[in-house]
């Protein structure tokens, strides 16, 4: 299967006063044509960080490693082919919609922008906009047009950011967040919008989110991102059957469930994600890790294959798998 | 929108009333007789008693304010002591000039400073950045005096590239409609005399702008950074948009609405700045009236002066309020 989008050994560092700071450590991740693929981590794992990366969006960040779509480089890629490509082949949906859209423009013309930048002529904009607006939901597109984002709801809001991000019919939509600033009823809303948008246009999805709960009926397959690193990727039945890594299994433990009854409280997992300036030797997850060997304090573990797709970093998986195998 | 408007428009009274009520005062507290300045130097004190009832001023205060408040109603300013000419039509005559001053000094604040503060912002930290505002630093830092004085006789009398004083050239004249030559001459279709004027403009408007690019281009150079961090500046880069509508469509249109307020204010202070530029470049002008009107113990003609100033402060006051609705969208529908 020949790839949409390549990520191999992505590493980004800020300058900061203190020194240069690694918020990315060697992600590698695949999206196929048409795929669906969620990257999933607590705040501050460095999430939006990579959709950033991925489109070039970070001036002041230092970017190296590779991201590649359909085989054009876009690591240190000219500003014209990254114009080329933003808007155009990749979309982009932020998590708050109303910081998404410029306060002092008419909807209409947002949304209309990426069809401008291409040289659409405005009439044919328009219709297209409107045609947009109205399928994603947006009640009287047409008269709605003009006005201002201040005048529309958190979910309507998100339905004109979409729209920006597929106007102009990217072969893939990398949407950070997309339902985490809304309340729930229209995260659901929202979220099945994303899907039939998708599958209508064909697009591949890269989902951005913390919240496993919203990955299961939504991606084939699930990044699991920790402290700037992968520690485990797999499809999604792999992951919510057989997850290896204590990381994943944690995240999973704290999604509420319908069809269980919790007595109490949720568990959850102690402690929280280190900045990058202060993530520990070895696993960064080992200060939080309930299963630790001596290896997991000292060395960084690989993401080494378990079962078809699926591959993990952890090194008592890792052992856990090679007692088996003795036996 | 309309209420919003007429609910200005009713500040705007109020606030011209309590100007009126304070220079009215002003002029009582302060030194100097008007009447022995009427009744001229060598008057007997019969004399200073009879000016002092022909202008009214042995009457209550009240009374007085009471008449004083009727008499502007009526576009009356009262009678120069010193010109003995109503005061209006003194300032008919020196208004035009400076309005013509500040206008040609604020197009310059503009044509400077938006497009410093612009580049400062969008090449924070580098060497366009720098430069831009190292010339800032000078311009707020050098005295308006100095300045003047300087441009004048480098580029008027050393290399004669502007006119030294005056408004018009030996020579040259323009039917007089609005006051103002430039415009005037355009009106008048004398294109010889319109670059003759506008010669004349040059410098004093470049001296009176210096003070006010540097406020103007620092306010945008903030606003414009922190618009530029917003995350649709980013969306906006990420639909494609080319580095320059990202910093112009979606950066200066967000920046220009709290830079506006600044630079509305300014119209006033402009104004209330004249004097100096106006006494180096020879221009008769509202700044000139008011040091004349002060040396010669004036009163009226300084309560005029002042009253006039104000009442500029209070238009541009509204000039802004306006600009912001057309910015602000969200403005617009709250009618604040």
């Amino acid at each position: 299967m020949t790839e949409l989008l390549t990520v191999r050994d992505l590493r980004v560092d800020f300058d900061t006063p203190s020194g240069p700071v690694r918020v990315i450590d060697g992600l590698d991740l695949t999206v196929a044509p048409g795929e669906r693929v969620a990257l999933v981590g607590e705040s501050g794992s460095g999430k939006s960080v990579t959709a950033q990366a991925i489109l070039g969006l970070l001036p002041t960040a230092r970017v190296t490693g590779s991201v590649r779509l359909d085989g054009q480089e876009l690591v240190g890629a000219s500003r014209r082919i990254l114009r080329q490509v933003r808007g155009n082949r990749i979309g982009l949906v932020f998590q708050d919609p109303l910081s998404s859209l410029n306060p002092v423009m008419t909807i209409g013309r947002q949304v209309m922008e990426p069809l401008l930048i291409r040289g659409v002529r405005r009439a044919e904009a328009r219709r297209r906009a409107i045609d947009l607006l109205a399928r994603l939901g947006v009640r009287d597109a047409a008269r709605r047009f003009d006005d201002y984002p201040h005048q529309f709801s958190g979910g309507m809001r998100q339905r004109v950011v979409i729209a920006i991000a597929v106007i102009a019919e990217p072969d893939l939509l990398i949407a950070d967040e997309p339902t985490t600033a809304l309340d729930v009823r229209i995260q659901a809303q929202v979220l099945s919008l994303l899907d039939e948008i998708a599958a209508e246009r064909r697009m591949a999805v890269l989902l951005i989110t913390h919240d496993l709960g919203i990955v299961a009926g939504f991606a084939q397959r699930v990044v699991v991102m920790y402290a700037g690193r992968e520690v485990e990727q797999g499809p999604v039945d792999e992951i919510f059957g057989r997850a290896r890594h204590p990381y994943t299994r944690g995240l999973l433990a704290a999604v509420p469930r319908i069809d269980e009854r919790h007595q109490g409280r949720l568990p959850t997992i102690g402690g929280q994600v280190p900045t990058p300036a202060q993530r520990p030797d070895g696993c960064a997850f080992h200060p939080r890790c309930s299963s630790t060997v001596d290896a997991c304090r000292s060395e960084v573990p690989l993401l080494l294959p378990r079962a078809a797709a699926h591959r993990v970093a952890c090194h008592v998986a890792t052992r856990h798998a090679e007692q088996v195998t003795e036996v | 929108m309309l209420r919003f408007i007429v609910r200005r428009l009713g500040l705007m009274a109020l606030v011209l009333f309590g100007l009126a009520a304070i220079v009215f005062l002003m002029a009582q507290v302060v030194p100097g007789d008007p009447a022995r300045t009427a009744a001229g130097r060598n008057a007997t004190a019969e004399q200073v008693a009879q000016a002092r009832e022909r202008l009214g001023l042995d009457e209550p205060l009240l009374v007085q304010f009471g008449r004083h408040l009727s008499r502007l109603a009526h576009g009356d300013l009262g009678t120069s002591l010193f010109t003995s000419r109503p005061i209006t039509a003194d300032l008919a005559d020196v208004l035009p000039a400076s309005v013509e001053l500040v206008l040609a000094a604020m197009l310059v604040n503009l044509l400077v400073a938006v497009p410093l503060g612009v580049i400062s912002a969008a090449r924070r930290g580098r060497a366009a950045d720098l430069a831009a505002r190292l010339i800032v630093m000078f311009g707020a830092a050098v005295p308006v005096f100095w300045l003047g004085l300087m441009l004048q006789y480098l580029l008027a009398a050393q290399w004669q590239v502007f006119p030294l004083t005056g408004r018009l050239s030996f020579g040259v004249s323009v039917p007089e409609r609005t006051g103002m030559v430039t415009v005037d001459a355009l009106l008048a279709g004398d294109l010889g005399a319109f670059s003759d004027a506008l010669a004349h403009l040059v410098l004093p408007a470049v001296t009176l702008a210096a003070p006010f690019v540097a406020v103007v281009a620092r306010t945008l150079r903030s606003t414009m950074i922190s618009a530029l961090d917003r995350d649709f500046v980013t969306l906006a880069r990420a639909k494609g948009a080319s580095e320059w509508r990202v910093v112009i469509r979606h950066g200066l249109r967000n920046a220009l609405v709290p830079s506006s307020t600044i630079i509305g204010m300014q119209l006033g202070w402009m104004l209330s700045s004249t004097v100096l530029v106006e006494s180096i470049f020879g221009r008769p002008g509202i700044g000139a009236y008011a040091v004349n009107a002060v040396l010669q113990n004036d009163l009226f003609a300084v309560v005029a002066v002042v009253l006039v100033i104000g009442v500029a402060f209070v238009i541009a006051n509204f000039l802004v309020d306006l600009v912001h609705l057309w910015l602000d969208p969200q403005l617009r529908r709250a009618g604040v």
